[in-house]
């Protein structure tokens, strides 16, 4: 059965974060922050929690490996900075030491009577946001569909590689679908590679939420990204159905204009294999 | 009256394995008191520290069997002062936060077994034999339950909203006797125990009866080595209370 295999640190997952740097991603979003800022927090609140969900009071597991392609101007690069930009992929452990810097932020939380309380919060900063140039769409899924071969290779047996691209619109190298098809043909024994794309996009319209066809998109960059989504394995529908998503058979990895809650919620679904590990 | 039937109770066999044996770092953590209560914690893999959670739990279950949303607070604030979260780095401090979650299953005999109370919170189980015949399970009763993710309590009160909608006196008790029953015996175990129990339930040899046969702590080790090894048992820490 495919998408059961059980994440160890013998044998972890790999998810990928794919994040469109182009200029068109320094625009405004209705929240008056930009959509690369936008994009840039969720990301390292995904990676947060990544993090905290390998860790234990005596260190952390390598049960994932995470790796972050930026790509604008003329650039597909390593999304991490300092020790970490030597290569794409690394195992979770080596992500929770390297940050960029620790902040200091305030979180609500429940006191266990009752009542709220603030709490000082150290938060760690792996990815600034970056947006310049053009949109070279394909090159970045091609060093992806690269990274995710080489993964493949050397894991066999684990859970397949997850990859989460965040774009806001067109490719400016050429169609980057078939760089997409030959990333989703890729596998381990236990299922294909997940494609999942979202569309970040400041130009309006109805948002759509992991949708079964491409009907109602109005653009021909949003069916492509449409067809380039792999569906929603069973166990990701589930956790989305419960997120309130309404998920139809053939639902697909696939969101179009969503609400700043949406966007989180696609890193939280997207980044949420049968961790059979995890009890 | 109902004290002087608890002296009179034995002790439970028990007994706990880690998930790597080379390892010894085992989450499950039990209690067992001639008294009659006993207490098991399952804590799970990949929480914060929940070996000290699941010890805290059995510690204040054997201490006062009645919970309530006071008791899970005071339990909590216990545990949140082994730990000054100010001053721990980013990673530990998130995980503390995120919180250390574990499984309480809690039973009474009480007067011989006129009555035995159950309380479970999360995927331990308790089991009521006669013979080598099952005759009730709590909280789950099949196989396959235990695939869902099991609501366990945690150390981040956030995450125990789901007993919000529980009422404590029911959803989470189940009341059994001894009585009636011609060879009685009452097993407690952690959800990979609990799982290999329930998947061979109507087995020939019954599983109560290949339980019955372990009798001390390095026949239950061999026992669960083979069956893991067998692929017939998960690969998990696993604790069993028998009182035959």
């Amino acid at each position: 059965m495919p998408y059961e295999a059980e994440i160890s640190r013998e044998h972890p997952t790999c998810f990928l974060f794919v994040i469109d740097q182009s200029g068109s991603m320094d625009e405004m979003t209705e929240a008056g922050r930009s959509k690369a800022s936008f994009v840039a927090d969720v990301l390292n609140k995904t990676l947060y929690t990544l993090v905290t969900s390998c860790s234990k009071s005596d260190g952390v597991r390598n049960y994932f490996e995470v790796g972050v392609i930026a790509y604008g101007g003329s650039e597909v690069t390593t999304g991490f900075g300092g020790a970490l930009s030597e290569s794409i992929v690394h195992p979770i452990q080596a992500i929770s030491e390297h940050t960029l810097r620790v902040e200091e932020r305030k979180k609500k939380m429940d006191d266990g009577a009752g009542g709220i309380v603030e709490l000082k919060t150290k938060f760690p900063i792996w990815f600034d946001p970056k947006s310049a140039g053009g949109t070279p769409m394909r090159a970045a899924l091609n060093r992806t569909m690269e990274t995710v071969a080489d993964w493949c290779e050397r894991h066999p047996a684990s859970y397949p590689p997850t990859i989460l691209h965040v774009t806001d619109g067109q490719s400016t190298d050429g169609a980057p679908d078939e760089a997409a098809e030959g990333l989703r043909k890729l596998s381990t024994k236990d299922g294909y590679a997940l494609l999942f794309n979202l569309h970040v996009t400041a130009g309006g319209g109805a948002e759509i939420v992991f949708p079964t066809a491409d009907a109602d998109l109005r653009d021909e960059y949003s069916r492509t990204l449409f067809g380039m989504s792999s569906p929603l394995p069973a166990h990701l529908a589930r956790f989305a159905g419960d997120k309130g998503y309404t998920i139809a058979d053939g639902s697909r990895g696939f969101i179009f204009n969503g609400d700043p809650q949406c966007i989180v919620d696609f890193f939280e679904i997207g980044t949420r294999p049968k961790l059979v590990a995890d009890r | 009256m109902t004290g002087e039937a608890e002296t009179k109770l034995r002790l439970p066999l028990a007994f706990s394995v880690p998930k790597v044996f080379e390892d010894h770092r085992n989450e499950d953590s039990f209690h067992r008191s001639r008294k009659g209560v006993y207490a098991l914690s399952d804590g799970a893999s990949v929480s914060f520290d929940s070996a000290s959670w699941a010890r805290i739990l059995v510690r204040r279950y054997a201490r006062n069997p009645e919970f309530t949303p006071a008791w899970l607070a005071a339990a909590i604030a216990e545990f949140r002062k082994l730990y000054d979260r100010d001053s721990l780095p980013w990673v530990q401090q998130a995980s503390f936060d995120r919180g250390s979650f574990a499984s309480l299953l809690g039973v009474r005999v009480i007067d011989e077994g006129r009555l035995i109370q159950v309380f479970s919170i999360g995927d331990s189980i308790a089991v009521l034999c006669d013979g080598d015949c099952v005759k009730a399970t709590f909280p789950l009763s099949a196989a396959s339950e235990f695939s869902r993710s099991p609501q366990l309590l945690c150390t981040n009160p956030a995450q125990n909203v789901f007993l919000d909608k529980v009422d404590f006196n029911y959803d989470l008790v189940a009341d059994w006797t001894f009585r009636g029953l011609e060879r009685p015996a009452l097993l407690c175990m952690t959800d990979a125990l609990g799982h290999w129990l329930l998947s061979r339930r109507d087995d020939d040899p019954s599983p109560v009866s290949i339980l019955r046969q372990v009798r001390t702590p390095g026949a239950f080790a061999r026992f669960v080595k083979d069956e893991r090894a067998a692929g017939r048992m998960r690969r998990d820490d696993t604790t069993l209370i028998a009182l035959w």
